[in-house]
């Protein structure tokens, strides 16, 4: 019997349902993951089956068996005979089989869990891949999750025509989306609203060097993302010489006394400063000395500790640009809302395509229905 | 084939600086309705408005029989052509975003104001420059080195702009498409060398002249070439010894493409005098 009328399918456990604390249980490990895709694409009735796994959702993708013709003869009997009847369906199956792999109770999960079918699960996909479903909407880490996913499936041979349609079509729509609209315009972290302050300052960042004041947790994640961007030159001081030399070492750069910095300033042009001082440890005077040695060159000043370790008044010097933190969680924060005023215009795009696709899949299924009628008429 | 052209010189110099300000008035709403940057469409923009103006500019030049450079108006549609060569010379090399933009607005406006001033077209006899070649390379290097000037003084416009974007925490719509306040200052610097090479090799050759006919060459004209040049060469020789760094050395760029620009029209006029006073110079083999 060919596969007719099947029914498109998500069980999913994301951010929008789960807090952290109950995604934290949720979680899958990578062979939990992989296991529980097989279990059930084993099973009669789910024919594909995927699942994506991210530290903020755990979804389970599948194409399944609608009710038959048999549940429905079954249920009239019951119903006739008085006896109540529980079918299991598909949804509680899926369900059943996640709570076994991620050792949770099924309340839980489906206390904190969502269900879609067909056409809601077509345009859930294409959301989740084009970030809009994401945490930090516009994000593109998702994609290449997705991706990951789809292609750990393939090579494990749980999807078929659909799910290998379904994923095709939703990074393809997911780029229209990111193209024709501004979903992803402009950086939403702190980390990243640096480096693009810093590409603003010195174009590449190849030769700049920086300078890395403490070892506070936003200063690190900053220097991170300076140096995922091309920064190769990090030095880190720090009161403890140790963690400076430890924090050091994991950025692949150098560490000095932070009694030195001072005399070594004119030599960076990033200073990322989120140490515990009291006090300012950089003031007017030091970085006006260390300017007149370079007056030529900018010097770019992230101030991310509470409170401030960096005179304010030092912005007004010339070739000086300081940023604090709140500066950055503002630039952070507009650009998320402009990326949310996109939300309405991406979904329209991505409803395009998920109409387009699911009625290429009921097309699809019609003429393969019609053509086994025609086989058995012959 | 020149003749067989039915559209007149000022035609085609109207329809090219119309180009150029759709360019710029293009990318402002572009950037107005924070569209990506139409970097593409600029670039086919430019290259239109300079196709006519080089038919202008050619037309012009077979009407004189010389290099058009015999009053304001040429002088400032050759000084917009100029810039527009330079930026198809270096914008693709040095990828500076909005440069095309930026460039598409002042040859729109010196092109489009030439246009529109009649009294900056004033008819000349032919052969102003005597028929002396050495002294159109004069003239065509002086007013390409002010072109490059032009472009110092929309780099240096630039940079001020991305500079206050910065200290002021102002991110969005144009700040956000600018090219880094390095490399604009980096650029202003290269740019302001070359221009000052290439004016200091067209007075060179205008000393030749001024030396066998210093009678020609009015005084208020040299001495207005002579300042620029050193007003320009100070530039540079402080900016050397770093005494005249980034916010200052941008003031000082547009400040002084404000003043050549503003000498030219002085310059023009003296030289008009001296032109109706002296007879012309013969043709010499210089």
């Amino acid at each position: 019997m060919s596969e007719v009328l099947q029914s498109l399918f998500v069980l999913g456990s994301t951010h929008h349902q789960a807090p952290l604390e109950v995604r934290e249980r949720m979680a899958l490990t990578p062979e939990n993951a992989a296991a529980l895709q097989q279990e059930l694409h084993a099973l009669d009735d789910i024919y594909e089956c995927l699942v994506v796994n991210t530290c903020n959702r755990v979804e389970v993708y599948g194409l399944a068996s609608a009710p038959t013709v048999e549940a429905t003869v079954r249920d009239f009997l019951c119903a006739r005979n008085g006896v109540s009847r529980e079918l299991p369906t598909v949804e509680a199956t899926v369900r059943d089989f996640l709570c076994a792999r991620n050792g949770v109770s099924r309340e839980l999960l489906d206390a904190h869990s969502s269900w879609h079918t067909n056409l809601d699960a077509l345009q859930h996909a294409f959301e989740v891949s084009s970030g809009l479903d994401s945490q930090i909407v516009g994000e593109t880490d998702i994609l290449g999750q997705m991706k990951n996913a789809y292609a750990d499936a393939r090579a494990a041979k749980c999807t078929g025509i659909v799910l290998n349609r379904l994923f095709e079509k939703s990074f393809q729509a997911a780029k229209s989306a990111r193209t024709q609209t501004g979903i992803t315009r402009g950086q939403v972290s702190i980390g990243n609203v640096a480096v693009d302050l810093a590409n603003r300052i010195f174009g590449h960042l190849r030769d700049s060097r920086v300078l890395l004041l403490g070892s506070g947790d936003v200063a690190e994640k900053t220097a991170q993302s300076l140096k995922s961007r091309g920064v190769a030159d990090i030095t880190v001081a720090s009161r403890t010489y140790e963690n400076s030399h430890t924090l050091a070492h994991s950025l692949g750069g150098a560490a000095i006394e932070l009694s030195d910095f001072a005399a070594q300033l004119k030599r960076f042009d990033i200073v990322i400063s989120s140490t515990a001082a009291p006090g300012l440890i950089l003031d007017r005077d030091t970085l006006a000395a260390a300017l007149k040695q370079r007056p030529d060159r900018p010097f770019f000043l992230i101030d991310v500790a509470l409170p401030r370790d960096i005179d304010p008044t030092v912005n007004k010097l010339e070739n000086v640009y300081l940023y604090n933190l709140d500066d950055l969680s503002n630039i952070a924060n507009e650009n998320l809302e402009l990326r949310k005023a996109e939300i309405d215009r991406a979904r329209i795009i991505l409803k395009g395509y998920a109409w387009n696709l699911w009625l290429q899949l009921r097309r699809r299924t019609l003429m393969a229905t019609r053509q086994e009628e025609l086989g058995l008429e012959s | 084939m020149l003749e067989e052209i039915v559209i007149s010189a000022r035609e085609a110099l109207a329809i090219g600086a119309s180009i150029y300000l759709s360019a710029f008035l293009f990318g402002i709403i572009a950037l107005l309705i924070r569209k990506p940057y139409p970097r593409a469409a600029m670039f086919t923009l430019l290259i239109g408005g300079f196709l006519f103006q080089t038919l202008g500019l050619n037309l012009r030049g077979a009407e004189i029989k010389g290099c058009p450079l015999g009053n304001i108006f040429e002088i400032s549609q050759f000084i917009a052509w100029s810039l527009v060569l330079l930026y198809f010379l270096i914008g693709p090399a040095f990828k500076l975003r909005l440069l095309g933009f930026f460039t598409a607005g002042l040859a729109g406006l010196l092109a489009g104001t030439a246009l529109l001033i009649p009294n900056w077209d004033q008819p000349y006899p032919p052969g102003i420059f005597g028929g002396n070649p050495w002294i159109e390379l004069h003239a065509a290097l002086a007013i390409f080195s002010y072109a490059m000037f032009a472009i110092v003084a929309l780099v240096s416009a630039m940079f001020l702009i991305q500079q206050h974007g910065l200290k002021n925490k102002q991110f969005k719509g144009l700040y956000q498409h600018l090219p880094s306040v390095q490399q604009l200052d980096l650029m202003a610097r290269r740019l302001l060398i070359t221009g000052v090479v290439v004016l200091s090799a067209a007075l060179i050759f205008g000393a030749v002249f001024w030396i066998n006919h210093p009678e020609r060459v009015p005084i208020f004209k040299l001495t207005a070439t002579c300042l620029v040049w050193a007003g320009y060469l100070t530039v540079i020789v402080l900016r050397i010894q770093k005494r005249l760094v980034t916010r200052r050395h941008a003031i000082a760029s547009i400040a002084l493409f404000i003043f050549a620009l503003a000498s030219l029209w002085p310059v023009q006029s003296a030289r008009d005098t001296i032109a109706t006073e002296v007879p012309e110079v013969p043709q010499t083999s210089e």
